[in-house]
């Protein structure tokens, strides 16, 4: 199982997957804000949404889970 | 048996211990070494060469030592192939180990023969190859085989920046045999069958009472993800030895020498509208630099090095107009383009590689500064961004920078710009030179004067325009010939080209100095 984590502090502007989609690597997960950019989240590698810890909106830190692969 | 020694009984010796030595350490253990995908030594040199042009020496090498039943365990060659070849039609040099010989054990003579074929390779000046399969040193032979060890890197240092130096590592090293590659310019992996350790997973255990198996302390994706020390991953040994071939194509075969040049067959004046719809003109919007760079080199062909690690910062070679360029370029989707120690790590080696081999830079900018945080302040982002800075102003291969958007603060310097050195520093139209960007510096500035009007909002939204309209622009950089050019997106390649064609002669002397101390 693999953490999709946050690369620093930001928000989630967007979530592109659901719980059960088959992802590539380098997929886009989640569109995310930080330093006045919006900018993708990607799969680390290949795998299944096992579930989402996030939604458009949210405030997070750095290394927070946003979402779970297997 | 008559005792004159003939021609043909002399033949038929060497012919047995050719055979010896070819056999290694036995049908057995290369059977076994098959089963996981690994080739033996001479296939992986027969599979880097040129077909027929390797030439081994030193083949009936062998080890001299007598400790430890040493000479009833000895092999001929002692558990490494050295020679030469042509790769591409280019002479090359070459080592590889061979594990089924002592585990690929640096003996003595192992470590000597690796030292001659290093100095062969300095004395012609021609490039040498590395394939490193081997547990380190041999213990054995004790305290003696040091000095092949130490010899190797001793002959690392001396060729560094003189000859390109390739290693590959083809199975599970440790210690010794992992400091020679480090030494070297660039390090390959194959996944899954080759790991790099100082300290393996067992005197760890009894140390610090961590668990962790040889694959998870210093498996490929470790190094090329987490580590930073392997460029390059290959899915299997035979892509690890072509890739090899392909990144040698692009080098010189030594530092007195131009890279090879290759005919182009992609138009040099080639205009391409898509650049201005690949970069968002809004800087909130994050693009793939990739995406760029590909539509503006050769064939779009592009070598990347170290593609997973400092993703924030990308690093590799690609060719204009025929002759091969090193790029050096920011990632606006990572890290928003920031500058951190690992991206400033990564590039700076990357520059100064360049530099040692006539390689000229060409940067790709847009970088908003350096990433904040008490993690990087903390970690030395102070020292680690300044070897960036020594880096490309110690240069003197041909920079040309080339502002996409965001050029703003500190960031800039990391990124070649006038007074680091740059020949040409190029901007698109869209981009925005400043020290701090528009938002920020129009709070600052008129901090006291919005407490003052009446609607703040409105008259900081007319300050920023206004800002923008003078002053952050590439013009007014322009006006005074802190930008040189400022070019339309779709004429980036034929503006590179005439450029590089122009520096292609470029020629500086620097002043005496044993050498510089750049930050480390």
């Amino acid at each position: 199982m693999i953490d999709v984590t946050a690369p620093m502090p930001g928000k989630i502007i967007a979530v592109k997957v659901a719980p059960g989609d088959h992802v590539a690597e380098d997929q886009e997960m989640l569109v995310f804000e930080a330093m006045k950019m919006e900018m993708p989240i990607a799969a680390p590698a290949a795998g299944t949404v096992r579930s989402i810890a996030c939604a458009a909106g949210d405030a997070v830190q750095g290394g927070d889970v946003l979402a779970v692969l297997e | 048996m008559s005792s004159e020694t003939t021609h043909a009984s002399a033949l038929e010796r060497l012919r047995g211990l050719k055979e010896r030595a070819e056999r290694g350490g036995g049908s057995a253990a290369v059977e076994k070494r098959r089963k996981s995908g690994r080739l033996t030594a001479r296939e992986r040199l027969h599979r880097l060469f040129d077909a027929d042009t390797f030439v081994e020496l030193n083949q009936l090498a062998e080890s001299q030592a007598v400790a430890f039943g040493m000479q009833e365990k000895k092999v001929p060659g002692d558990g490494v192939v050295v020679g030469y070849g042509a790769i591409d039609g280019r002479l090359t040099f070459a080592y590889a180990q061979d594990a089924t010989v002592l585990g690929g054990s640096v003996g003595t003579i192992h470590g000597r023969k690796i030292c001659r074929i290093m100095d062969e390779a300095l004395k012609v000046k021609a490039p040498i190859v590395g394939l490193f399969d081997s547990g380190g040193g041999r213990i054995h032979e004790g305290f003696f085989a040091s000095k092949g060890v130490a010899g190797m890197f001793y002959r690392n240092t001396a060729a560094s920046g003189v000859i390109p130096q390739i290693s590959a590592m083809m199975g599970p090293c440790a210690g010794v045999s992992v400091y020679s590659p480090a030494l070297t310019d660039f390090i390959l992996m194959v996944e899954g069958t080759s790991q790099m350790v100082i300290t393996g997973p067992g005197v760890i255990q009894s140390v610090t009472g961590e668990d962790v198996t040889l694959e998870e302390l210093g498996g490929a994706r470790v190094h090329s993800e987490i580590t930073g020390q392997a460029h390059l991953v290959a899915e299997d040994e035979a892509t690890c030895l072509n890739t090899i071939r392909t990144l040698l194509a692009y080098l010189p075969a030594n530092c007195e020498q131009r890279p090879p040049s290759l005919a182009p067959d992609d138009d040099p004046m080639r205009v391409d509208a898509e650049l201005e719809k690949i970069v968002p003109h809004d800087f909130r919007k994050a693009y793939d630099m990739h995406a760029v760079i590909q539509r503006v080199v050769d064939d779009g062909v592009f070598f990347e090095l170290l593609p997973k690690y400092a993703r924030n910062i990308i690093t590799g070679f690609a060719r204009l107009d025929g002759r091969t360029i090193g790029i050096v370029a920011n990632q606006p989707n990572v890290l928003a383009g920031c500058l951190d120690v690992n991206s400033a790590d990564k590039a700076a080696r990357f520059i100064r590689f360049c530099d040692a081999f006539n390689i000229p830079l060409i940067n790709f900018v847009d970088v908003p500064g350096y990433f904040p945080g008490v993690k990087q302040e903390h970690s030395g982002i102070i020292r680690h961004g300044a070897k960036m800075l020594y880096a490309y102003a110690e240069a003197t291969v041909p920079k040309i920078t080339l502002a996409l958007r965001k050029e703003y603060g500190g960031a800039v310097m990391a990124m070649c710009c006038v007074g680091m050195g740059v020949d040409l520093m190029l901007a698109w139209p869209i981009a925005k030179l400043v020290v701090l960007d528009t938002a920020t510096a129009v709070n600052l500035i008129f901090r006291k004067k919005m407490q003052q009007v009446q609607d703040p909002q409105a008259f900081r939204d007319e300050m920023i325009a206004e800002y923008d309209h003078k002053y952050s622009n590439p013009f007014h950089a322009a006006s005074n010939m802190l930008v040189d050019a400022v070019i339309e997106p779709a004429r980036t390649r034929p503006e590179l080209i005439k450029a590089l064609r122009m520096l292609g002669n470029k020629q500086t002397k620097a002043p005496f100095r044993r050498h510089g101390n750049i930050p480390m």
